[in-house]
Formats: structure tokens, C-alpha cells, sequence
């Protein structure tokens, strides 16, 4: 199986040090990945990279079997495919719709198809009727989820989280979590930079470990349905 | 009340001439420095510090050098008098264009250099290309925008150093408010100038009224 992102020997620098240094790391398509680790480790940093917001200082990348040229219209074509909610999701100064609409309207989707797709998306994150309402006065859970219907509506490839469950109440967390660990099964590849490791985000994930910016020996495997804990790191990923 | 209610042909000329020059004068002057600002605030540069410290000072340079400097160019024996420019409206528009330029290249470089830096990143990660992306950056700025322009507009309409050297103060073809104002009161005409000057102030405001239902469109 090709793998659908494969870093080889990728570091990222700023001001002189580094900030990650991943000598390789492979990331399958349809499968979700935890990345672990403490503040400054680096998720922040490999989740830009891997959704070509910013370009590593050295190394490639190869995406679904093509290296990655630096060029503004492979980036912008790469884009349209990979989706980064931030952890502090920055919506625009208008209605919850036209935020939605946004990355719709880009695609060329517009009108009814456009419209459904947002109510869909408005309806997975369980915000029906949300979409006139001005995006900034809605409050930080609901703003946090419309963010994500907003990335959910573009149905993109892969899905990058940066501690989605930061800013909102157990209540959304657990819906939440319940919206992304359904997207595999749509063949959706999720990568999330979280804090959150309890058994309900563990299953089923793939665990990359960070710390300064490298990989660590914590990198292992989730695997069956059981919710039974697989090997320690070493496995084909990496 | 009495004295603006009253007021001739000629004051109703100047109040155009002055809405009119300011008009074309924030116009090139938004079309030049709002983008200047954009790119000095979005971007990162050698000598940026020099080139904020620069257009700061260009903030505070005296009308009447403006004035001085353009009509240089302008007189009949300038580099551009075979144009025939000077002591026209057109002049006044060139003189308001380079005073108001750096006020409003000002506010916008403040206004994109304070705004959100997720906004680029947002558009960019679903799916907007660079243009895109800077258009929505503009977008989601347009108060600070909209406050270069209003603050660029009150610089021009309320300017008489420019006005005067490059327009000559002509009765119904370049006298504007601020110029009559000057003149009435040199003559001893104290109430009408004050009276011309809340005529100036009622045409800034409603110019202001009008940008902000604009802008909140």
C-alpha cells in the first residue's frame, strides 16, 4: 500500500533552531493519526507542513506518490485536497453560512448543492439552523464547530486537527469525537494534534509521538476495534 | 444659520470644488497607498523600520511644502509647466494625491500589520490561492480601511497650503471652502468665514455618514 504522505529526513528551522526533524514518516490514507507530545514539540509545526501552509527547511515530501515542489499552483491544487482546523479556529467577519460557503465557492460549488452541503455540514456538528447568524457572536464552543463544518463540508482527503477539543465543553468534545471518528470510515485521513489521550480518541489511532521536534519512542500503534492497545513503535509506518 | 441658508453661487462652487478635489485627490491617493500599506504590513523586508520611520514623517510635512514642491514642477518653468497644470483644479487634485498618500498608506500598513494572523492561513488551507487570500485579508481589515480613507478625506478637505499655492485661490473655478475661509476672514468677514467653516464641517460629516453606511453594507 502507497502511502499517502511519506516526509524523508524533513526539519523545519526558525531563527537558526530547529523545530522539527523527522529523518521519515509515512501516513496512510483512510486512517486516522494522533500526534502526542508537550507544548513546542513540534505538532504545530508538522501540521503546517503536511497541510503545505509552510514548506519544510529542508527534506521532501512525497504526497499520494509525487514529490512536492515548492511551486504556488501545486501548493493551491495540494490544498483544495488537505484541510487544517486550527486550535483556535479564525472565522470570518460574516454569517456562519457564508464561512461555510467560503471553500464551497472555490470549488465552483454554488447554489443548491452549495446550500445543502452547508446545512449537512451544519447538521454533523449539530448546529442546524446556525447559518444566518454572525460567525462572531457565536461563543468559543460553537464557533470551534462551526469551524469544523466548515472544513467537513469540503469532504477533504485528509483532515489536520491542532487540539480540536481545546476550547470547548465534554459535551461538543464528545460529539466531536464522535463527527471525526466517523470520517475514516467516509476514507477521510485524520491527523490530530492532541492533549486529549483517553481511550475514546486512542482507538483505532495511529500514535506519532513528538518531542523537540523528533520523533519518540511513544510513536505506536492503536489498532483493533476492541480498544486493545497494539505494539510499540517500529511498525511499517516508520 | 441665517449667513449659510444665504449663501451665493460662488460658496456653493467652492463647497463643490473642495468635495471634488478631495474626492479625485483620496481616490489616487487610496489606489496608490492602500496597496503600498498592504505590502509594507503583510510582508516582512530589509529596511521595513526605515521605511515605516519614513512614511511617518511624510505624515507631518507641512502642506505648504507639498505645495512648494509641486508647483516647482508645475510653474511654467518647471518640468511639467508645458502642461499648463498650475492654479487648476487638476493641480490641486496632484498636490491633495501626494499629501494624503502616505496618511492612508499609514493606516493601512497599521491596519494589516495589527490584524489577525490566522486570516491568511484560514483562506489558504481551504482552498483560496494567493489573490484570493489577500482579497479576504482586505476584506476582513476594511474598518482600518475604511479609517485610512475617512482620515485621508479629512486631511485633503480641511487642507489650505496646497489649495492655495497650487489652485491660486480663483473666484469659481479653484477656490474651495478652506481658501474662502482664509480669504473672508483676511478681509474682517469673521462670521462668514465661521459660518463657511460649519458648511466644511457639515460636508465632512455627511461624506463620513456616507463612507461608514458604506463600509457596513
Amino acid at each position: 500500500m502507497t502511502p499517502l504522505y511519506t516526509l524523508s529526513s524533513v526539519t523545519k528551522r526558525y531563527n537558526g533552531s530547529v523545530a522539527l526533524d523527522i529523518p521519515a514518516l509515512a501516513i496512510f490514507e483512510g486512517t486516522t493519526y494522533l500526534l502526542a507530545g508537550p507544548n513546542g514539540s513540534g505538532k504545530s509545526t508538522l501540521l503546517n507542513i503536511l497541510a503545505f501552509l509552510a514548506a519544510p527547511s529542508s527534506g521532501t515530501i512525497e504526497y499520494a506518490g509525487r514529490e512536492v515542489d515548492g511551486k504556488q499552483s501545486t501548493l493551491g491544487r495540494l490544498r483544495n485536497e488537505v484541510t487544517l482546523l486550527h486550535q483556535s479556529p479564525y472565522l470570518f467577519d460574516e454569517t456562519v453560512f457564508a464561512n461555510i460557503a467560503f471553500g464551497l465557492r472555490i470549488r465552483g460549488i454554488k447554489g443548491p448543492p452549495q446550500r445543502q452541503r452547508v446545512e449537512d455540514s451544519l447538521a454533523m456538528v449539530g448546529l442546524s439552523g446556525f447559518g444566518p447568524r454572525k460567525a462572531k457572536a457565536l461563543s468559543g464552543g460553537e464557533s470551534q464547530r462551526v469551524a469544523l463544518a466548515r472544513a467537513l463540508a469540503l469532504s477533504p482527503r485528509v483532515l489536520l486537527l491542532d487540539e480540536p477539543f481545546g476550547n470547548v465543553d465534554k459535551e461538543t468534545a464528545g460529539m466531536l469525537h464522535g463527527v471525526i471518528a466517523s470520517l475514516p470510515g467516509k476514507g477521510t485521513t485524520v491527523v490530530m494534534a492532541t492533549h486529549d489521550t483517553s481511550p475514546q480518541t486512542l482507538l483505532k489511532s495511529q500514535v506519532i509521538g513528538l518531542a523537540e521536534g523528533k520523533l519518540t519512542g511513544e510513536t505506536v500503534r492503536r489498532k483493533d476495534r476492541e480498544g486493545r492497545i497494539g505494539g510499540r513503535s517500529g511498525h511499517a509506518h516508520f | 444659520m441665517r449667513l449659510i441658508l444665504s449663501l451665493d453661487a460662488d460658496v456653493f462652487h467652492a463647497a463643490w470644488t473642495s468635495i471634488h478635489v478631495s474626492a479625485w485627490s483620496i481616490l489616487f491617493a487610496s489606489l496608490l497607498g492602500i496597496p503600498l500599506g498592504l505590502a509594507a504590513g503583510m510582508s516582512e523586508f530589509a529596511f521595513k523600520r526605515m521605511v515605516l520611520t519614513i512614511l511617518n514623517t511624510l505624515i507631518a510635512v507641512p502642506t505648504v511644502l507639498v505645495g512648494l514642491l509641486v508647483y516647482g514642477f508645475l510653474s511654467r518653468q518647471g518640468p511639467l509647466g508645458h502642461f499648463g497644470l498650475l492654479f487648476t483644479p487638476d493641480a490641486m487634485v496632484i498636490g491633495g494625491t501626494i499629501l494624503i498618500t502616505p496618511i492612508v498608506a499609514n493606516y493601512s500598513l497599521n491596519s494589516a500589520k495589527g490584524a489577525d494572523r490566522r486570516i491568511l492561513a484560514t483562506a489558504l488551507t481551504l482552498g483560496a490561492g494567493r489573490l484570493r487570500s489577500t482579497m479576504k485579508f482586505v476584506s476582513e481589515i476594511r474598518f482600518g480601511i475604511l479609517a485610512a480613507v475617512i482620515a485621508g478625506f479629512g486631511r485633503v478637505i480641511s487642507e489650505v497650503g496646497v489649495a492655495m499655492m497650487l489652485g491660486g485661490n480663483i473666484r469659481g473655478y479653484t477656490r474651495t471652502m478652506t481658501t474662502a475661509i482664509a480669504l473672508e476672514t483676511s478681509k474682517g468677514e469673521f462670521a462668514f468665514g465661521v459660518a463657511l467653516g460649519i458648511l466644511l464641517m457639515t460636508v465632512a460629516l455627511l461624506t463620513n455618514i456616507f463612507l461608514t453606511l458604506f463600509q457596513q453594507r
